[in-house]
């Protein structure tokens, strides 16, 4: 059962994420008929295996290159790396002043990295990987209509992904305001401002909407302009279904344009996922009132 | 587009590959970094330090130079000072001794003269007499005549 090709099932297709859950009719499942039956036990495997292939991109990057000790020359890669570790440095200075958390560094290096090669990921034409997703499925027998074969390959363009990410932030802020301010100075920010104890639950209902807001503004901000970006890819690769020689030169210019515009983007959002990182952590260090 | 567990296993990979990079990533890289700085400062202030240290060698050795210079053309002078003295001394030694031996030729050239001279006195009048007597062939009495002769004699 061919589907036809419509400019609808080619954008579903591009927002369809490769899932596998467990149903209640046939159990775990990966077969995209099921896809609406699966509750939360679903894995998006396409935003996983992505996402892990480049974690590990980026820990064989910073793991694997050569660092000459201080008397010798560093080797380019090295100042590289280097270069990456004194941006993270000079912006948690700038945000922190001085601090001894050990742990702040290594998570604004990983999430600005991560997140920048996730976003990259974007500037790949869009139909190439689910393209082949389709043909090398079709042709090993996965899936009889290779139009069933689904494949999302920008991890940032999933939710899940962004608030994934968020949320491990989220937990390392609450983590961190308990360990410096202690429960009941945690308790006491959330229940004795703006207005004194003698409005406690309003104070209760300010605060905690503004302490979830965070992780979720976070995740959404980075999902909203990824997913954006790619829908414009997708729209423009869609200029293709006129199959006339203007609009596919106009499509092809339309892609560069797009593309080199979104190179910014795609730097500028790892750089802010990595600021406000850095940002909800020194907040959560801020022991003085507000 | 649905939220469901794989936020949760990405919170966790998350957390995974901070770890690695907390661990493994970024102990290394920050250490060599901080070591090149501390490096890099003893280096400069290493090379401060040299530029000190040259300019004040360099004063030194003007210094030196400048003395050296002084010394060399005192020692010149002194030396042009005592070589006009020996020579003038020379010369002075030299005059004396040629006055001197001037001096003792013309005394002995005097005593020459004078000897010769006595000689002469007493050869003369012998041959005076030898003469006169050959000339006027006649013995004149010697003692007679000594008066004559002293005289002629005096007047050689």
């Amino acid at each position: 059962m061919a589907k036809e090709l419509t400019s609808k099932s080619y954008i579903d297709h591009h927002l369809t994420n490769l899932t596998c859950g467990k149903t209640e009719s046939v159990g775990w499942t990966c077969d995209h008929n099921y896809y609406d039956e699966m509750g939360f036990m679903a894995f998006h495997v396409d935003s996983i295996t992505i996402s892990i292939l480049l974690g590990v991109a980026f820990v064989a990057l910073f793991k694997l290159i050569k660092l000459n000790p201080a008397d010798q020359k560093p080797t380019r890669m090295q100042n590289f790396v280097e270069m990456c570790v004194e941006f993270v440095n000079e912006n948690i200075k700038s945000i922190f002043g001085s601090t001894d958390n050990k742990l702040i560094g290594p998570l604004a290096l990983t999430v600005l990295i991560w997140v920048f090669f996730m976003n990259l990921m974007d500037l790949i034409p869009v139909d190439f990987l689910p393209e082949l997703t389709k043909q090398v499925s079709y042709a090993s027998g996965i899936v009889d209509d290779p139009n069933d074969a689904y494949f999302k390959f920008v991890p940032t363009t999933d939710p899940n992904i962004t608030l994934g990410m968020a949320l491990g932030v989220f937990i390392l802020t609450i983590f961190y305001s308990i360990k410096i301010k202690g429960l009941g100075g945690f308790i006491a920010e959330l229940t004795l401002h703006p207005f004194g104890k003698f409005a406690i639950p309003f104070n209760f209902a300010l605060e905690i909407m503004q302490l979830l807001a965070k992780p979720l503004s976070l995740g959404l901000r980075l999902f909203g302009n990824l997913y954006a970006g790619e829908m414009i890819f997708i729209l423009i690769a869609l200029l293709m279904f006129f199959q006339s020689a203007v609009f596919g030169v106009l499509g092809l210019g339309l892609h560069l344009l797009w593309a080199l515009f979104h190179i910014l983007v795609v730097s500028l959002q790892a750089f802010i996922f990595m600021v406000l990182t850095i940002l909800y952590l020194s907040m959560a260090h801020e022991t003085g009132d507000h | 587009m649905n939220i469901n567990a794989t936020l949760i296993s990405q919170a966790l990979i998350f957390a995974v590959f901070v770890y690695i990079c907390y661990k493994y990533i970024w102990p290394p890289i920050l250490s060599t970094m901080e070591e090149r700085e501390n490096k890099m400062a003893a280096g400069l202030e290493a090379a401060k330090q040299a530029d000190d240290s040259l300019e004040e060698a360099k004063l030194t050795y003007e210094k030196e130079l400048k003395e050296a210079k002084e010394e060399a053309a005192n020692i010149v002078e002194k030396a042009n000072k005592r070589s006009s003295q020996i020579l003038n001394d020379a010369k002075v030694k030299a005059e004396a001794e040629t006055e001197k031996i001037i001096e003792s030729g013309s005394k002995k050239l005097e005593n020459e003269a004078n000897k010769t001279r006595e000689e002469l006195k007493q050869q003369l009048s012998s041959i005076v007499v030898e003469t006169a007597s050959k000339i006027i062939d006649e013995e004149i009495d010697e003692k007679k005549h000594e008066n004559i002769i002293k005289k002629a004699a005096e007047e050689i």
